[in-house]
């Protein structure tokens, strides 16, 4: 075994509840499969080609469903239960005119913070780089947070940010592999209207 | 917190597999071998994200697999030096608090990552801080009313900076055996701990500092 890459990218919280969400729903729609095969043939001698797959490895399970990753991603006070893809999409938009790191945008995205004092906490020298824009940043946060699909300040352009150095941004090795749960996810989300399809490669306010 | 790693690796596809498509097969067996497994010097893994490239399998003599080479990224916790976390309090004690995240159980913040002043309450098993302490050492502080004192709850949500990590390789070497009787193990240590700290001001518990902005929360240095 070997390390090609301890850090190729990294990932934000939501990124990875949504993967761990998708898992769930495949593996319990391939529970639930195999138990209807099962019972219609009356015994498993047929149902050998599922079996690998049927119980699910004990530490997979551990890390993702028992022991709650998504438990942890989900709770009530993390601010993660009221980002969808879009609005995740458009804070990072606008946090890259001002003058973050990748790890304190990344930070922003996750904690979502709505008062000064968070700030302080995840920006290092708040003070001089970035006083007078400090709640232009906390106002862009509760949007991205708040049930508030308005979207006027972003241009129709595509998604890919210009940013060449070091761990690729956070969006694009997600972007395919999002789109069939879209829809699910949106009506988990109760802010956004209707669901995303064409939104994946425009991101204007088409509607 | 969580990262993607790219990893090379050789995978065994049991017969029983063969029936199903390459990439579902392939990805079980990773997940298999690597969920909730602790990496040396990369961190938790959580799950496979997906793979970037897998050999054709080749069979090796002695068994009837199927061997691939398969380089693919997973899904890793690791949080960053100096990263902000969400984290809830699991036990406290002399030496300092504990926290969980639910899936991950080894955060600690030993005493001197405590923002001062604060003390530990051996009645009610909590640390506490008070707020306009100043250096007060800590004999004196116990005294200090109780109306005062923030106290730091088990099952809190705090707001905690990471310090660092430190990865531990357990590798059971052979048995010692000194006059005889075997050298009892000591203790095992986990194979990946956090240290956190909530010194600063903003972190610790997030009901602290909820109602801050009126107060002087603001004199971040």
């Amino acid at each position: 075994m070997e390390i090609v890459n301890q850090r190729s990218a990294l990932l934000s919280n939501f990124e990875v509840l949504t993967l761990l969400r998708e898992h769930e729903r495949e593996q319990l729609a391939q529970a639930k499969s195999n138990f209807l095969v099962k019972k219609e043939q009356g015994s498993s001698d047929d149902a050998n080609v599922n079996q690998p797959l049927e119980d699910v490895p004990e530490n997979l399970r551990t890390i993702e469903f028992e022991a709650s990753a998504i438990q942890y991603l989900s709770a009530e006070y993390q601010p993660i239960i009221q980002q969808t893809e879009r609005s995740v999409k458009k804070l990072v938009r606008d946090l890259s005119k001002y003058d973050l790191t990748k790890a304190e945008k990344l930070q922003i995205v996750n904690l979502a913070p709505t008062e000064a004092v968070e700030l302080y906490v995840i920006v290092e020298e708040l003070e001089d780089r970035l006083e007078a824009q400090m709640e232009e940043i906390l106002s862009a946060v509760q949007t991205s947070i708040g049930s508030n699909p308005s979207t006027t300040e972003f241009a129709a352009g595509n998604d890919e940010r210009p940013s060449g150095s070091g761990p690729d941004p956070l969006f694009l090795p997600h972007e395919d592999y999002v789109d069939e749960e879209h829809e699910v996810f949106a009506e988990e989300e109760m802010d956004d209207p209707g669901g995303f399809e064409g939104d994946l490669e425009m991101d204007d306010d088409g509607e | 917190m969580f990262i993607l790693s790219t990893l090379k690796d050789t995978v065994a596809l049991l017969p029983n597999t063969f029936g199903l498509p390459g990439e579902q097969a392939l990805i079980a067996a990773l997940n298999k071998k690597y969920a909730n497994r602790v990496l040396h010097d990369v961190g938790l893994c959580i799950c496979v994200f997906d793979l970037a490239e897998a050999g054709e399998g080749k069979v090796r003599y002695g068994d009837g697999c199927l061997w691939h080479k398969v380089v693919f990224r997973m899904v890793v916790f690791r949080p960053f030096p100096s990263e902000v976390i969400l984290a809830k309090v699991k036990s406290s004690s002399e030496d300092g608090i504990r926290l969980t995240l639910g899936f991950f159980d080894d955060l600690h913040i030993p005493l001197p990552y405590l923002p001062i002043p604060s003390a530990f309450d051996v009645r009610e098993r909590a640390h506490f801080w008070i707020p306009e302490g100043g250096d007060t050492p800590a004999a004196e502080l116990l005294d200090t009313p109780t109306e005062n004192r923030m106290y730091i709850d088990q099952g809190e949500i705090m707001r905690v900076r990471v310090e660092t990590d430190e990865f531990y390789d357990d590798e059971p070497g052979p048995p010692k055996a000194a006059e005889g009787v075997q050298v009892k193990r000591e203790l095992r240590r986990s194979p990946y701990s956090i240290i956190c700290s909530i010194s600063e001001q903003g972190l610790g518990p997030t009901s602290w500092w909820k109602q801050a902005q009126e107060e002087d929360g603001m004199e971040e240095g």
